[in-house]
């Protein structure tokens, strides 16, 4: 059975509290959190309520010019200058006052992401270890989104979409690992809409996925769908044929090449479509794909519960969608979490590592703290659920 | 399920056509009926029980836009229909009568295989047939009829089609003649398709090698090792070339295993 | 005879044998409210039937490409979609000695069907007497059926029509 009293809170506490850091990607993020110690464990699977309360959820995001990336060596920069600033931020809107006594566990995300950042982050983690003597947990940059997810809905044992700028995953427990049922077969969700975004140069702040989802609201031709390619694989998708046919689209249109009689009036050589028009079949077709893989796991487990988390899942328009299917199937529901959640932060590190840390699982040496940028979701032993 | 959509249904058959739903998957959901669309003398009874034919209907999804919902619709049901006519032709090879085909309303209409397994084991796909075995689970009857099913595999790969979905329930078990021993009938092509790639091959055999490991551990490796003995015995038929071509698709499926990318697959 | 999804139109189908004007009914057939299959294209009971049952699923949406659903029947039996080739090759020609005659009746009148067009024996409309009165060989050929596949019996030759009739086209 599963105890996640197996490792007792410090100093005769009745809670716990762990400190996240989270940095895979232009995001860096700190939060604190407490879990109370459960007086008993006889309630069994326990992992999807435990009672969070969070007491500080930071977030930097390090932004670029429109019609350019972040490259890693950048992205790293602004996470060294940033982190100690955020850390303490973090730890005085908590109330921490003394980190040595106060803190049970610091958790880091040990990947997938990019690599640099991802270092950044972990130098920051040790320092702060072996500065407070508290232990460390490395966590799986996607469990920390799901665990994070169970526990805000409490979604006892939902099919995850996992959607954001890295990762395309459609994820389902089983027998003590997160198993991966569906995923991209090329370029993530994310990663498809921000280099559209990129093409269409369209500012990145908040999000260029946020900003695509507005466009998309705006189009004025919603009967008349853009025809793209619908790439499903089974439980799998591919995405880069369809990224690469839209930007040759949005080319056209920018460059006002009147031979593409698609996007031009055959006789008037008037535009036909707009901007908004592209972003809104972009979302369609991505959108529908992306549930109709998620709705194939739920009949192949038998499950009537869709958890979607990650940066992409805060589109209302997935959520709609989403909810739409899983209102045709018995006992259908879907729940979401709002973008302090999906979008890439501390606290859910902090969720994930703690469970496993309550588990006694926890860095014994240095050397396991090395990050990784390819890091599969079902490499994670998930101790802390039946 | 909603009724929503076994009312639609009622509504598009008339009630001429009585339906039973036995179940709804992802993308389709299917009926049982007595009726025969267009052909009434064809209603003879066997075991004094009626014919029973299947109704396959892909259902519009609300979900998506209902552009890309006809579009997919359409050419799935065309792709499913259009391979069991193109499989029929392959000589050996078992795949359910085609009755008809309404694309534009997601309708394919097929004859019914198998029948219910004695002591309540189910439907007689293999799953719930090894499942009967359990207690004698290598005896000559279950070794042919893996050995079969192998072969419908071999059959299918080496005309370059793949199934897409090749699980143990989706491989119909009908009885023959004499009653004696089972052959096995390959349903369910929605995601099938032609493909002379190996890695298509690769996964599918992949796919059954997992479904069969899942559910029935205790005997997967000799259930595995029967199949792949029957998936072979078509390709070795061919002489050398098929021998080579073999090679190619084993050393896939043995690449797959080993990528273990499809390990999560079966629940 | 009906078929189950569309209770309300009535299909008559006669077999003639040894008819003697066909060159008459197809000097006057545009005029003729039936449809008329030359037997020798037709194997099965299922064939002719799955072909009119085609026929009324393109008619209730609306997708009838010939004037009515007489010619349709004729369309809907190809493996093509071209019309002229179709009616080349399953419409009556000169030489026909045994024929189909179909009237499909939407309005739920009684049959108007007139038997005296055809000068010819009437039989039952089975297998056993369409088996009779087929061309294997034609049919392989017009169903572009390869001389590599080979059928143990007239219902597999069947079976492979089907498939042709209800995947023309779509």
């Amino acid at each position: 059975m599963v105890n996640l009293n197996t490792v007792e809170p410090r100093n005769g506490r009745d809670y716990y509290i762990a400190l996240g850091l989270e940095g895979s990607a232009n995001k860096l993020g700190v939060g604190v959190i407490k879990h109370p110690r459960l007086a008993s464990m006889s309630g069994g699977d326990n992992s999807h309520n435990c009672e969070v309360e969070i007491l500080s959820n930071i977030r930097d995001t390090y932004v670029t010019p429109p019609g350019e990336g972040f490259l890693p060596r950048d992205t790293a920069r602004h996470h060294r200058n940033w982190v100690i600033r955020i850390i303490k931020q973090a730890l005085e809107k908590a109330q921490i006052m003394d980190p040595r006594l106060d803190i049970d566990v610091i958790c880091f995300t040990r990947g997938p992401g990019m690599g640099a950042p991802l270092h950044s982050v972990a130098i920051a983690a040790r320092t702060c270890s072996l500065m407070w003597e508290v232990p460390l947990v490395g966590v799986n940059h996607c469990v920390g989104h799901i665990e994070m997810g169970r526990e805000i809905t409490k979604a006892k044992n939902p099919v995850v979409l996992y959607v954001s700028g890295g990762n395309t995953q459609v994820i389902a427990y089983s027998e003590n690992r997160y198993r991966i049922f569906g995923e991209t077969l090329d370029v993530a969700i994310g990663n498809c809409l921000d280099r559209f975004a990129r093409t269409l140069k369209i500012p990145n702040a908040p999000s260029p996925g946020y900003n695509i989802e507005q466009l998309a609201k705006n189009c004025k031709n919603k009967d008349k769908l853009i025809e793209l390619p619908y790439t499903v694989k089974g439980m799998d998708l591919s995405m880069s044929g369809i990224l690469a046919y839209i930007d040759s689209l949005a080319k056209d249109l920018f460059r006002g090449n009147k031979k593409n009689k698609l996007i031009f009036d055959r006789e008037t050589g008037e535009p036909k479509i707009t901007v908004e028009d592209l972003c809104y079949s972009l979302q369609e077709n991505l959108f529908a794909m992306l549930v109709e893989i998620t709705e194939r796991a739920m009949a192949h487990v038998n499950a009537s519960q869709v958890l979607i988390v990650g940066g992409v899942g805060s589109n209302t328009r997935l959520q709609e969608m989403m909810g739409q299917m899983c209102k045709d199937r018995a006992n259908g529901r879907v729940h979401a979490t709002d973008e302090r959640f999906c979008i890439d932060n501390g606290v859910m590190i902090a969720q994930a590592g703690l469970l496993q840390y309550r588990m006694g699982d926890y860095v014994k040496d240095l050397s396991e703290t090395v990050v990784t940028q390819k890091f599969r979701t079902d490499e994670v032993y998930v101790s802390w659920r039946e | 399920m909603s009724q929503e959509i076994v009312d639609a249904v009622s509504q598009y058959l008339t009630p001429n056509v009585p339906i039973k739903l036995i179940s709804q998957g992802a993308e389709a959901v299917v009926f049982t009926t007595p009726v025969h669309p267009y052909c009434p003398s064809n209603e003879i009874t066997k075991d004094s029980k009626p014919v029973q034919y299947i109704i396959k209907y892909r259902s519009p999804k609300k979900y998506r836009h209902p552009v890309i919902d006809k579009q997919l619709t359409k050419h799935r049901t065309l792709s499913e229909s259009r391979l069991l006519g193109k499989l029929y032709l392959i000589e050996g090879l078992h795949v359910p009568k085609l009755i008809a085909t309404d694309a534009y309303n997601g309708y394919i209409w097929q004859e019914f295989l198998g029948e219910d397994l004695p002591n309540d084991c189910g439907f007689s796909n293999l799953k719930n047939y090894l499942w009967m075995n359990a207690k004698d689970p290598y005896n000559d009857v279950v070794k042919d009829t893996l050995f079969k099913v192998g072969e419908q595999i071999g059959l299918l790969h080496i005309n370059d089609y793949c199934h897409g979905d090749l699980t143990s329930s989706n491989i119909v078990l009908v009885r023959d003649t004499n009653g004696t021993n089972w052959i096995p009938y390959l349903i369910d092509f929605g995601l099938g398709s032609q493909s002379n790639m190996v890695e298509d091959k690769g996964v599918d055999l992949y796919v059954l090698e997992r479904a069969i490991i899942s559910t029935h551990s205790s005997f997967s490796d000799k259930y595995n090792d029967w199949l792949i003995e029957g998936f072979s015995s078509v390709y070795k038929k061919q002489g050398k070339g098929g021998v080579q071509k073999l090679n190619e698709v084993l050393k896939r499926f043995a690449d797959v295993r080993m990528r273990g990318r499809k390990r999560s697959m079966i629940g | 005879m009906q078929l189950p999804q569309f209770p309300g139109v009535n299909i008559e189908i006669l077999l003639f044998q040894d008819v003697s004007n066909a060159n008459d009914i197809r000097s006057k057939i545009a005029e003729l409210p039936y449809a008329f299959i030359d037997a020798r294209t037709i194997c099965s009971v299922e064939q002719l039937m799955s072909a009119i049952y085609r026929v009324m699923i393109e008619s209730k949406y609306n997708r009838l490409r010939t004037k009515s659903l007489h010619s349709e029947v004729l369309l809907a039996l190809s493996p093509t979609s071209n019309i002229g080739e179709a009616f080349k090759k399953f419409g009556i020609s000169d030489d026909t000695k045994n024929l189909i005659m179909i009237e499909i009746n939407q309005d739920n009148d009684n049959s108007s069907l007139d038997k005296t067009v055809v000068n010819g024996e009437i039989v039952d409309f089975n297998d056993d007497n369409l088996q009779k009165n087929s061309d294997v060989n034609a049919i392989r050929k017009i169903y572009k059926i390869d001389q590599s596949v080979e059928f143990e019996n007239i219902s597999e030759l069947s079976r492979a029509t089907v498939n042709a009739i209800q995947l023309r086209g779509i």
